[in-house]
C-alpha cells in the first residue's frame, strides 16, 4: 500500500470517528424560527422564536388576539432534556392572565410537535396539538 | 369605399360604443385573410380564486378532487372540480402539481399572513414586501406584462373585475397593507391596480359613458331605468348601417342586441337592489346582483363584449376575497366559504369544499360557450382566446402554497396544443408554468418570471 494511500485511510477514518463521536452528543440545535400550525379547528399558523443554549431554552411564540390578524408575543423559557422539551410562558396584559406551556420534540422529519396548553384562572381552555417546520429566513 | 377603421366607433353626447370585426373593415382583402388577421391577437383572461382547493390537501390528492388521475390525454375529469369543462376537454392544458413558494413567509413576522398576502402573488410570482404604507412592493403581473407589450393598440389596455368587496383601505392584518388582499394585477411592482367590483362601471367604462364633457345631467338622464345607451347613438347607427353590406348589418344588429340585453339585465339588477327589499349583500354596490352565479357571468358577458368589440384584450378577474364568510347556496352546498376551506383534514369537510370548489369553476363553462358562440374574424372568440384559472394557496386548511390547483382553457391562437393533464416534479414552481405561458404569448426573449427556474413545456404529453 503506498504512503499516500495509508495516509487517507488514516484521514477518512478519524473523519468518520470524529462524526460519529459528533453525532453521540450533539442533537441538532432547536435555535431558529418554526413555522407552527395550532391545530384549532383548523391549522392557525403561528412563529415560534426559539434560542437554545444547552439544555436551555428561551424564545417568543406569537400567539393570534381575538381581533382578527393581530398578534401577540410572549415570552417563553424552558429546557431540553432527553429530546423533550417544555416551554411556558405568560400572556401579558390579558384580562384573564393565561399561561401558555408548549411541550414536545423533535420528529424524525426535524419538525416539532408536541402540545400547546393555554390555562387561565378557571383553568385550562386550550389544549391544542401542533407541528412546527423549520423556516428558511430569507430577506 | 374606403375601408372603415378597426378603430371606427357609433358615437352620441354621452357615449362611445366599440364595433366588432366587420367586413367592412377591410374590403380590399378577401373577407377570410382580413378576418384572420384580425383574430391573430391573442385575448387574455386571468382568473384568480382563493383559498386553494380540497383537491389540494392529502386526501384529495388521493381522491382526485382538483387534478385527474392519468397524466397525459387520456384524462379522466369526473372525479374533479373540474368536470363541468369536459366539453371544453380539448381546450384545456392542466397543470397540476406546482408551488407557489413565494407567498410562504420568508421571516418570523410574516408567519400567520398567508390570507393576506397570496393575491398580490398569484400573478406576480413575487413575494410581497410586508407593509401596511403606501410603500407597497410586489412584481409586475403576468397580465401587466402582457398588457403593456401586446395591449396598447386597444383603447384599454386592461381590466381589473372582481366579486367580493375590495375597498378596504389600510392594514388587513399581519403588517400587511389591504392592497396586497385586493389586487392580482400590479402594472409595477409598485402599483397594484383597483379592481372594478360593479357591472355598471365595467359597462359604463366600456362605452366611455364618462367621458370628458359628459355631463352630470346627461348622466343621469342615460341611467335612467328605461333608457339605453344605444338611444344615445340611434343616429350613428343609422350613418354607419349605410356603408354597410347585408351580413355585416346583421353582425352589427346582433352585436347591438348584445349590447342592449347586457344593459338590461344591469339595469334590472339595479331596479331590485333599489326596491327597499332585504339584499344579502346590503354593502354591495347597487349595480352588484346579490347571487354568485349572476354576477360572475354578467362579468363573464361583459368581457366578451370587451373582446368582441376590442375595447381591450386583457381581462384579470378576481372571483372571491381571502377569509370571506360567503355562502354559495347555488353550489347545494350552504357552509360559508372560509370555514368550509378549513376542513380539518377531515374527508367528510374536504368534500364539502370541494362542492364549493366544484362550483366556482362551474362557472367557467358558460364564459367559454359566450367565448365559442361570439364570431371573431372567420373563427370565434374562444380561437383567440386564452383563459388562465388558479390560485395562489393549496392546501387551505394549512394555509400552504402546495399543490397549487391550475388550469388553462384555449388554444390562444395556436401557441398551445390543450387537451392535455401534465403534473410537474414536486417543487416546481407555478412561476416555471406561467413563464411558459409568456413565451407561449410571445416573450420569446423572457427567461424568467418570479421565482421560475426554467419555463414548462406546455405542449408536452
Amino acid at each position: 500500500m503506498s504512503r499516500t494511500m495509508t495516509t487517507m485511510i488514516a484521514v477518512l477514518a478519524l473523519a468518520a470517528g470524529l462524526s460519529a463521536q459528533h453525532g453521540k452528543t450533539e442533537a441538532p440545535s432547536l435555535t431558529g424560527t418554526w413555522n407552527m400550525g395550532l391545530e384549532g379547528g383548523h391549522v392557525i399558523p403561528v412563529a415560534l422564536v426559539l434560542k437554545q443554549d444547552g439544555e436551555t431554552l428561551t424564545g417568543t411564540i406569537s400567539m393570534p388576539t381575538q381581533r382578527a390578524g393581530n398578534t401577540v408575543d410572549v415570552a417563553l423559557k424552558g429546557g431540553i432534556a432527553s429530546g423533550a422539551f417544555t416551554l411556558t410562558g405568560t400572556v401579558e396584559g390579558a384580562k384573564d392572565p393565561t399561561t401558555i406551556e408548549i411541550k414536545g420534540k423533535l420528529n424524525d422529519e426535524g419538525m416539532l410537535e408536541g402540545r400547546v396548553v393555554m390555562t387561565g384562572a378557571q383553568g385550562p381552555h386550550g389544549d391544542m396539538p401542533y407541528t412546527a417546520e423549520r423556516l428558511k429566513e430569507r430577506k | 369605399m374606403k375601408a372603415l377603421s378597426r378603430r371606427s366607433v357609433l358615437q352620441g353626447m354621452g357615449a362611445t360604443v366599440a364595433l366588432p370585426f366587420l367586413d367592412a373593415m377591410a374590403p380590399a382583402r378577401p373577407t377570410s385573410a382580413a378576418a384572420t388577421a384580425a383574430a391573430k391577437k391573442t385575448r387574455l383572461v386571468c382568473v384568480e380564486m382563493v383559498h386553494g382547493s380540497a383537491g389540494s390537501s392529502a386526501i384529495g390528492v388521493k381522491k382526485n378532487l382538483w387534478a385527474p388521475a392519468a397524466i397525459g390525454r387520456d384524462f379522466d375529469l369526473a372525479p374533479t372540480s373540474l368536470r363541468s369543462l369536459e366539453p371544453f376537454r380539448d381546450l384545456l392544458t392542466i397543470v397540476s402539481n406546482t408551488d407557489v413558494d413565494p407567498a410562504n413567509p420568508f421571516t418570523a413576522k410574516e408567519i400567520g399572513g398567508d390570507h393576506v398576502r397570496s393575491s398580490a402573488v398569484f400573478l406576480t410570482q413575487a413575494h410581497p414586501k410586508q407593509t401596511q404604507g403606501g410603500d407597497v412592493q410586489a412584481g409586475v403581473s403576468l397580465d401587466q406584462l402582457y398588457a403593456q407589450r401586446f395591449g396598447q393598440d386597444t383603447p384599454i389596455p386592461s381590466m381589473q373585475l372582481c366579486i367580493e368587496n375590495v375597498d378596504q383601505a389600510g392594514g388587513c392584518g399581519y403588517g400587511y397593507s389591504c392592497v396586497y388582499t385586493d389586487a392580482i394585477s400590479w402594472a409595477a411592482a409598485d402599483r397594484p391596480l383597483p379592481m372594478i367590483r360593479d357591472p355598471r362601471l365595467v359597462f359604463d367604462k366600456l362605452f366611455s359613458v364618462l367621458k370628458v364633457g359628459t355631463t352630470q345631467a346627461e348622466r343621469a338622464e342615460r341611467l335612467d331605468e328605461d333608457r339605453s345607451i344605444l338611444d344615445w347613438v340611434l343616429a350613428s347607427v343609422a350613418r354607419l348601417q349605410k356603408r354597410l353590406g347585408p351580413a355585416d348589418k346583421a353582425r352589427l344588429s346582433d352585436y347591438l342586441e348584445h349590447v342592449r340585453e347586457i344593459e338590461r339585465r344591469i339595469q334590472i339588477v339595479e331596479a331590485r337592489n333599489r326596491s327597499g327589499d332585504l339584499r344579502e349583500l346590503p354593502a354591495a354596490p347597487v349595480g352588484v346582483p346579490d347571487s354568485f352565479s349572476e354576477h360572475v357571468k354578467l362579468m363573464c358577458d361583459l368581457q366578451v363584449l370587451a373582446f368582441a368589440s376590442d375595447v381591450t384584450r386583457v381581462f384579470a378577474f378576481k372571483l372571491g376575497r381571502d377569509a370571506s364568510n360567503r355562502s354559495y347556496p347555488e353550489s347545494g352546498f350552504k357552509g360559508t366559504f372560509h370555514d368550509t376551506s378549513h376542513h380539518s383534514g377531515r374527508e367528510d369537510k374536504i368534500l364539502n369544499f370541494a362542492t364549493l370548489n366544484t362550483f366556482h369553476v362551474g362557472l367557467m363553462p358558460y364564459f367559454l360557450d359566450q367565448l365559442k358562440n361570439t364570431p371573431d374574424g372567420d373563427g370565434t372568440l374562444l380561437d383567440s382566446t386564452l383563459l388562465i384559472y388558479g390560485s395562489p394557496m393549496g392546501d387551505s386548511n394549512l394555509h400552504n402554497h402546495k399543490r397549487v390547483p391550475f388550469f388553462m382553457a384555449g388554444r390562444a391562437n395556436g401557441a398551445l396544443k390543450g387537451g392535455v393533464h401534465l403534473k410537474a416534479p414536486n417543487g416546481t414552481p407555478l412561476a416555471n408554468v406561467m413563464l411558459g405561458v409568456l413565451q407561449s404569448l410571445g416573450f420569446h426573449d423572457m427567461e424568467r418570471f418570479g421565482d421560475s427556474e426554467g419555463a414548462l413545456d406546455l405542449n408536452a404529453g
